[in-house]
């Protein structure tokens, strides 16, 4: 009787492997096995073909394939035992069975092994074992639970082995007649009517859903009551009788230790339970809809991680904005401090002015001062940013006004601070190379940076916002610098040849030591004296054409004398 | 600027630029230079006529005690002409037709034309009718070194075979090969 409650009744005819679930895998076969229901044999089943795969062992009788094969699932055996055989007695495997039998549940679990319909995109999705691979079409991700559960008599229409197994309490002598039983009478003009038809095929009539309810025998009938106590042991044993048992026994143990229908068990009863938690949970869906889901998931976590990191931006900046603040704050105080002293002494603030410098100003004040300009926050206004504009042009002459005060410092705040660096880059000198003029100014301005090209820009219009106007020079050599009117090229030309007629000639190291020159490397003042030589005025003495002494050529041996060769005359032999 | 006119050991008056220091450096100035350059060539061509010299070689500037030390040195503001800047004056002297390289073919010594060949081709002429040596035969050695000093004493060979082909073209002198090298007959001006 074990036999009968434990198994399942198949069409043997049909081979093995198109039996088989999509995850099931065929292990081993052997032919010539006999069956004994526990420790008798069972009368139908003495010779056929044993199949074991990953998760059931097929049987396939060799006489009547069709009725006498069945199947059983490997979730039942509990144990197994081998008896290697003696004498006449051939080898055997007994598997003792256990846990629910087969028939009871079988019918609603077959509905959800059944291959079905996607209703979406309407792929055919073929039988699984396991309950949560079932219920989700494998292409689209849909889940089957949206699709009403079919009626009984669906499993009926599909292939014959489904329709088989459909009946599986039975073990399946009556599975041809069944289908006849199945059809329904139409209540209207009494056509039998195929079993999945819901309308009438003659006349239309609704037909009722429930089939077979005007059979007077229910299709699935309850089991006979097992004349057998559970406390009895059951089991059934496989009688190989023509070898092949070690072999066999071997995959049986292997599959049984393997227990491939755990896993997918387990998963079905989580997804018996919560379907709706699954369907939310992306990753572990299956699908277009499972794909849309980690895209948007990804989607989010990119744009948190933006935000993050814009946060931090946004902290550095503020910080930098309370730095200026800070030193705004302390150079009003420095001027309101220094003003306060020279108002409480009227005449030493008229003496300081007429001796055009205030003596008044302690020199930590200047220190402090001169610490805030070097680290570029000497300005109490913040640098000119490009999107404080309308247009380039006010944005060129703004950035013009504000090199200006960088050149040569502000005008309105100035008479305190005349002694101190607030006098700009250009306070001492007359002249000043491009380069350092653009990193001093960018060091000035601290953020937003001038570009070259911007730079070169605002050079243009820079003199009619000097006073005196700073102008922009290129030397033949490509050394560009800004300098003042004494240090054009006419005006120093003129200083040169002053200097000339007075001491009738001129070196490079007398030029520097001479106080116009003092802060002018001496790199620019040979530029410059190259190019008043280009006019013609002056000529040149190299020491290189002494007979005694230097040969070697530097430029510091030049001496420049007034051009005597266009005044002079021949006064030679002729 | 006081620069004064100065007379050298060899009686030559030099000119007071060759006091002015600039004189003796190469002026970047191209204008400035070209002026340099023209003053050296006239002092050159003249200092040359005065001594009779007529080789010029870069190494008279090189190294002290050339005959051409009176004008490429000035020990009074000491300066001298670099050899380079003799060089380019000698290349400027070439491509107004001033000097001739000699031997062809290099640069570091020149005949300096003090006085153009077709100057020499007359003075020659001159001398050989003076002389009554028309219509014989004379050796270049005769010319160049002749008993009696002439204009002609020590004028290079190279020169001299010039002036004789100069004179050739018009008929008044004649190359003869005669044994042991050369020789030359002065015709009277064919009439």
């Amino acid at each position: 009787m074990a036999l009968k409650r434990y198994t399942k009744s198949i069409d043997g005819s049909i081979p093995v492997q198109a039996l088989l679930y999509d995850e099931e895998e065929s292990l081993t076969s052997q032919d010539a096995v006999g069956i004994y229901d526990r420790s008798q044999k069972s009368p139908n089943h003495q010779n056929g073909t044993i199949t074991i795969t990953s998760h059931r062992i097929f049987y396939v009788d060799a006489q009547e394939p069709e009725n006498n094969s069945f199947v059983l699932n490997l979730s039942h055996i509990s144990q197994t035992e081998y008896y290697a055989g003696l004498f006449k007695s051939s080898a055997k495997v007994t598997c003792h069975l256990s846990g629910t039998p087969t028939s009871q549940s079988s019918d609603t679990q077959e509905a959800a092994f059944d291959s079905w319909e996607c209703e979406v995109c309407a792929f055919r999705n073929p039988p699984k074992l396991s309950l949560a691979a079932a219920r989700v079409c494998e292409l689209c991700g849909i889940p089957r639970s949206s699709v009403p559960v079919l009626p009984h008599s669906a499993p009926l229409s599909t292939s014959l082995p489904s329709s088989s197994l459909s009946l599986s309490a039975s073990l399946a002598a009556d599975s041809h007649n069944s289908r006849k039983r199945t059809e329904i009478t139409c209540p209207a003009c009494t056509f039998l009517n195929y079993p999945s038809l819901r309308q009438c095929e003659i006349c239309g009539t609704d037909l009722p859903k429930a089939k077979g309810e005007l059979k007077s025998a229910p299709a699935s009938r309850p089991l006979t009551p097992d004349p057998d106590d559970d406390d009895t042991p059951r089991f059934i044993r496989l009688s190989f009788r023509k070898g092949g048992d070690k072999s066999f026994y071997a995959m049986l143990k292997s599959s049984l230790k393997n227990k491939a229908w755990e896993e997918r068990g387990s998963t079905s009863q989580q997804t018996k339970a919560d379907t709706q938690t699954l369907d939310r949970n992306a990753v572990s869906t299956p699908g277009i809809s499972g794909i849309l889901r980690t895209v948007e998931s990804s989607t989010q976590g990119r744009d948190s991680d933006m935000k993050d990191a814009l946060q931090d931006l946004e902290a550095l900046m503020s910080k930098a904005k309370d730095m200026v603040k800070i030193a705004a704050e302390l150079n009003e105080k420095l001027t309101a401090a220094t003003t306060a002293a020279a108002d409480v002494s009227p005449n030493a603030r008229l003496h300081a002015q007429m001796s055009g410098s205030t003596k008044e100003e302690p020199e930590e004040a200047t220190f402090i001062r001169s610490s805030l300009s070097q680290l570029g926050l000497q300005m109490t206004n913040a640098p000119v940013t490009m999107d404080m504009m309308k247009d380039e042009r006010n944005w060129l002459e703004s950035l013009a006004k504000e090199l200006s005060k960088v050149l040569q410092g502000s005008h309105q705040s100035n008479r305190n601070v005349e002694n101190s660096n607030a006098g700009g880059l250009m306070k001492t000198r007359g002249i000043i190379a491009l380069d350092e003029v653009w990193g001093g100014w960018n060091r000035a301005r601290g953020v937003a940076l001038i570009p070259p090209s911007t730079f070169l820009q605002v050079i243009p219009i820079l003199p009619t916002y000097t006073s005196p106007p700073i102008h922009h020079r290129a030397f033949t050599s490509g050394l560009n610098v800004l300098h003042t009117p004494p240090y054009s090229h006419k005006e120093f030309s003129a200083t040169i040849f002053n200097h000339l007629m007075e001491f009738e000639s001129l070196t490079l190291n007398d030029l520097a030591s001479s106080e116009d020159g003092e802060s002018i490397p001496s790199g620019l003042l040979s530029e410059m004296m190259d190019a008043v030589e280009v006019d013609g005025d002056i000529c040149r003495d190299d020491l290189a054409a002494a007979i005694d002494g230097g040969s070697s050529g530097t430029s510091a041996e030049i001496r420049w004398y007034l051009n005597y060769f266009n005044a002079c005359s021949w006064d030679g032999q002729e | 600027m006081a620069l004064s006119t100065h007379t050298t050991p060899s009686g030559f008056n030099l000119p007071s630029i060759h006091s002015f220091p600039p004189f003796f450096t190469e002026q970047p100035n191209p204008t400035t230079q070209t002026t340099v350059t023209n003053q050296w060539i006239r002092l050159i061509t003249t200092y040359a006529r005065h001594r009779k010299l007529f080789i010029l070689r870069i190494e008279d500037a090189e190294t002290p005690g050339s005959e051409w030390d009176e004008i490429l040195r000035n020990e009074r503001i000491n300066r001298r002409l670099l050899p380079t800047h003799l060089s380019n004056i000698i290349s400027a002297m070439s491509a107004k037709n001033l000097v001739e390289y000699e031997p062809p073919k290099q640069t570091r010594s020149v005949l300096v034309y003090w006085r153009l060949p077709e100057e020499w081709a007359e003075v020659l002429h001159d001398w050989a009718v003076k002389t009554g040596q028309l219509n014989s035969i004379l050796t270049f050695y005769d010319i160049t070194d002749p008993q009696i000093e002439s204009a002609l004493t020590n004028i290079p060979v190279p020169l001299l075979r010039r002036a004789i082909a100069i004179l050739g073209k018009t008929g008044r002198s004649q190359i003869i090969a005669i044994p042991g090298g050369e020789g030359v007959r002065f015709l009277a001006r064919s009439k």
